[in-house]
């Protein structure tokens, strides 16, 4: 039996292949509704090209070949005979799902880089201020003030126009001239000038002002400062601008999320953005024998990348023919996701904007100070001793905010690269989500 | 650069060779520490920060751990109150059968331990949230607690501003040993000369040992450790049954789990204790985790509502018999070892440095080192 | 349409659509403080916004630390502030 864990447009895409050929597959996943972050909605997906999520979506919903388990938190996993056992909790209830093949698609979240303030109140992720709108109606602030890098930027800016916020600017970090480094992708991706298209009417409609070689590198309840940056992130000095706002949305890049592929002892890598991500061959076969992975965890690249490399998934999944469209669709999609990666890098410059009490570790509030503490004081090496010393990346959140900046303050403070081995040891985690005692000493509820 | 070499060299950064480089220093030594990576990289990085005097029975480890409890504290007063050290006090209960649990709280108290016994209304004092059914106890309040890996920092800290030196990220390779006396220790980072060197490598030593051609048999015995989201205070003291006793003294390879329960500064409450001989395999089993998780619900209920978070695991490095090796090599004069002391190295630390300090520098100790002498090895394989 | 879901939070009602979670709910109605931190009990509320960043937790119906902006809001949760 199939089972596809997660179910945004990798893990969609390869269960609807799936199932239209012919073979029974379960979606497991932990939100209530399908779609992931990409094609989060209340009543229907909106957006650019929302148009192309429903046929996947009626499958999910309809296709009698194909089972949905929703709400349904996987914590841990393991390879027991010819099996995976996946662990999972749903509605306070510990079950256990077997199966015999697996595809992983657990998407990625936003990352987030500390500043002065970026612990208010009003601070979030860009990501945040989108799952409040498109998942709930809720529009996060009056006036939002919208920073980091990435195209994704703009559908958040966008969508909270179109839903009445005020954006106060959109302030990305690089500039797009940095496209001009990639022009093969460009011209392979054509679809992509009607994209861009697209959001110049919309940012134009709305009068969003769109700033380059900017970020916000401070936010009091109120008021976020605005500085002018170099593409490696330092500050410029130039000129900090104040700006009324009444949140920041900030993000730069995203994480991919490695828990259950981690678990179950898929090989991972570094990737050229700095990400840890998991090793696949060209039908997205991890390097464990039945396992396959697809979307933002074998590399950052979009909602495009992850539908073909889902599909791909589930038709290497089912032993099916991979179509010479299929794979020249992804051939041109990564070469996309590697421009972004071009386009849009995230140095070490963040580092010019912390304070002595600016906040690295939200969970347990170990701030740069004490960090930096644990290195020249207490000799801390890495980022696994420095836990040890000041508890950063120890509380509920077990590091997936703060990990990767812990890891590289410490490494600029010891003019030390960072190893591969340390950032897939801090990308991965044994216990996969929050599980209560009570379950764990009860065993399993076989489904 | 050329630096006076050091009187003395010890090779681990954890807390035995944190406390044994302060113990030298205090003695007016000048003390290099080096090891293969940095400070609490190895089982002090795993430790819970147990300081037990519960959990032993008479004799020689029980007379150290008396004392080096003790020591603990004058320790807090030397590098100050930096690593959270606090006399919790230990409540052992006992689940069935409680005779075994009364005859050994009789013994240790004829050697000098604290040791009430508590009986129901006693124990729903000292933890009010403890299973009703649980009514036969003892109550042990020299039993105390510190955050191991702060503890080796601070102290390391303290060796450093007192003239010592830290080297890391330094493997020992070999030794250089003229006549029968060691004088170098040769490392990834370059040699170090000393006519004295403290092997206080933890679950390694055994390795370091063999440099020198010398057999110091440590063996790692890995244990599991759940930690819990941060929670209401509902443990107030280390709180374990009485089983633990009979797993520490216990020879099986095989697994044994025993359950043991506190809570800690910053919220969290810590589970274990597992025991199994796998090498050093680090690998992660979900079983064990239940079954830990199943022994703390079992002791305290209302734990069953508590989220596991993570989960880590360690090496202890022991010898056969269950005792550390605490003496000069048999063979290399000069090279000494502080080693193999089990589930205990946080709270036999600063009891074994002094005793090993004082056999270095020549004066009389508190107690009779040989019952941790390296020679009960020469000559057998194991 | 969507139907109205009477909560309270700390002590006081509050409503929010069906489906919304707790934390887009309270937003929506206004509370920029979900919880204050242990140590520096400073205010907190949604950061993430999916579930990752555990900034949101509150206390639901008697269990701790449970995410605000996953949990849907459900006909008469008593919610308080977790830690």
């Amino acid at each position: 039996m199939i089972a596809v864990i997660g179910a945004g447009p990798a893990g969609l895409a390869a269960a609807r292949v799936i199932a239209l050929s012919g073979v029974a597959v379960t979606v497991i996943d932990a939100a209530s509704k399908p779609g992931g972050q990409y094609w989060r909605h209340r009543d229907s997906v909106t957006g650019y090209k929302a148009g192309r999520s429903r046929k996947y979506f009626d499958s999910i919903q309809n296709h009698p070949l194909i089972t949905y388990i929703n709400g349904a938190q996987i914590w841990s996993a393991i390879r027991k005979d010819n099996s995976f056992h996946l662990n999972y909790i749903q509605d306070g209830v510990e079950r256990t799902l077997h199966c015999s093949q697996l595809i992983i698609a657990t998407g990625a979240y936003d990352r987030a880089l500390p500043f002065p303030g970026w612990d208010t109140p009003g601070s979030m992720t860009p990501g945040a201020a989108q799952a409040l709108l498109k998942g709930h109606g809720v529009v996060a602030g009056t006036r939002i003030v919208i920073s980091g890098t990435g195209p994704f930027l703009l559908p958040v800016a966008v969508g909270l126009a179109e839903a009445g916020a005020e954006i106060e600017g959109v302030y990305e970090a690089q500039s797009p001239l940095r496209w001009l480094q990639s022009p093969l992708a460009l011209l392979l991706n054509p679809e992509k000038f009607f994209e861009l298209v697209y959001y110049a009417k919309k940012i134009k409609k709305y009068g969003i002002a769109i700033h380059f070689g900017r970020a916000i590198t401070q936010f009091t309840a109120g008021t976020a400062q605005v500085s002018k940056i170099r593409s490696d992130l330092t500050m410029n000095n130039l000129g900090t601008r104040a700006v009324n706002c009444d949140v920041v949305a900030s993000g730069w890049g995203f994480v991919p999320d490695l828990s259950l592929g981690g678990i179950l002892g898929c090989s991972q890598a570094v990737d050229g953005d700095g990400t840890v991500v998991f090793h696949v061959d060209r039908n997205q076969k991890s390097s464990i024998e039945n396992i396959w992975v697809a979307g933002e965890a074998t590399g950052i690249g979009g909602s495009d990348l992850a539908l073909v490399e889902g599909e791909i998934a589930g038709l290497s999944a089912i032993s099916r023919r991979i179509p010479l469209a299929l794979r020249v669709n992804k051939m041109r999609k990564q070469l996309f996701a590697r421009a972004l990666q071009r386009s849009y890098p995230v140095g070490n410059g963040w580092q010019d904007w912390l304070e002595d009490d600016t906040l690295i570790c939200r969970c347990e509030e170990v701030s740069c100070s004490h960090i930096l503490d644990s290195v020249n004081e207490l000799k801390a090496e890495d980022s696994r001793t420095s836990k040890l010393f000041t508890r950063a990346g120890m509380g509920l959140c077990q590091g997936r905010v703060c990990s990767r900046n812990v890891c590289e303050l410490i490494s600029e403070a010891k003019q030390v690269p960072v190893v591969d081995s340390e950032r897939i040891a801090y990308s991965n985690r044994p216990i996969a989500a929050p599980i209560s005692l009570g379950s764990l000493a009860d065993g399993i509820a076989e489904q | 650069m050329k630096r006076k070499n050091p009187d003395a060299i010890v090779i681990g950064a954890g807390i035995v060779g944190a406390c044994t480089a302060l113990a030298l220093t205090n003695a007016g030594l000048k003390v290099l520490i080096i090891d293969r990576g940095s400070v609490a990289s190895g089982t002090t990085g795993a430790g819970e920060g147990n300081i037990l005097v519960s959990d032993k029975d008479p004799g020689p480890e029980l007379t150290l751990a008396l004392k080096s409890r003790d020591l603990w504290f004058d320790l807090q007063e030397d590098v100050g109150d930096t690593f959270e050290l606090e006399a919790k006090g230990g409540v052992v209960v006992a689940r069935r059968e409680s005779s075994a649990l009364m005859k050994l709280a009789d013994h240790q108290r004829s050697a000098g331990v604290t040791a009430e016994k508590v009986n129901g209304a006693q124990l729903r004092e000292l933890e009010p949230y403890l299973h009703p059914d649980i009514s036969e106890g003892v109550f042990y309040p020299q039993d105390a607690q510190c955050q191991p890996m702060l503890a080796a920092a601070r102290i390391i800290q303290t060796v450093l501003s007192r003239g010592g030196e830290l080297v890391s990220q330094a493997r020992v390779t070999d030794f250089e040993i003229s006549g029968s006396s060691v004088s170098a220790v040769i490392t990834s980072q370059g040699t170090f000369y000393a006519p004295v060197v403290v092997n206080a490598a933890g679950t390694w030593a055994g390795e370091i040992a063999a440099l020198a051609g010398s057999h110091i048999p440590i063996a790692p015995r890995k244990g599991f450790i759940l930690v819990t989201e941060p929670a209401p205070q509902y443990i107030f003291h280390k709180v374990y049954d009485s089983d633990y006793v009979a797993n520490v003294a216990s020879s099986d390879a095989d697994l044994q789990t025993s359950t043991v329960v506190e809570g800690t500064r910053s919220g969290t409450i810590l589970i274990g204790a597992s025991r199994e001989r796998v090498g050093f395999d680090l690998s992660m089993n979900y079983e064990i985790v239940r079954k830990l998780a199943e022994q703390a619900t079992s002791l305290f209920p209302v734990l069953r509502d508590v989220q596991l978070l993570r989960v880590y695991r360690g090496f202890r490095p022991y010898a056969p018999d269950h005792l550390p090796v605490i003496g000069e090599d048999s063979v290399v004069s000069g090279l000494w070892h502080s080693a193999g002391h089990e589930g205990a190295g946080i709270g036999l630390a600063p009891g074994s440095a002094a005793l090993l300090t004082d056999a270095i520098v020549g004066r009389e100790s508190f107690m009779d080192s040989n019952p941790f002498s390296p020679n009960r090895f020469a000559g057998v394989r194991v | 349409m969507k139907k109205n879901v009477s909560f309270s939070f700390n002590g006081s009602e509050y409503t929010g659509e069906e489906g919304q979670s707790v934390a887009a709910a309270l937003l929506a109605s206004g509370l920029t403080q979900l919880r204050s931190t242990r140590f520096n009990e400073k205010p907190r509320t949604i950061f993430c916004g999916i579930g990752i960043c555990f900034d949101c937790v509150v206390t639901i119906n008697g269990v701790a630390n449970q995410r605000a902006c996953i949990v849907t809001i459900s006909e008469g949760a008593q919610i308080v502030s977790s830690q």
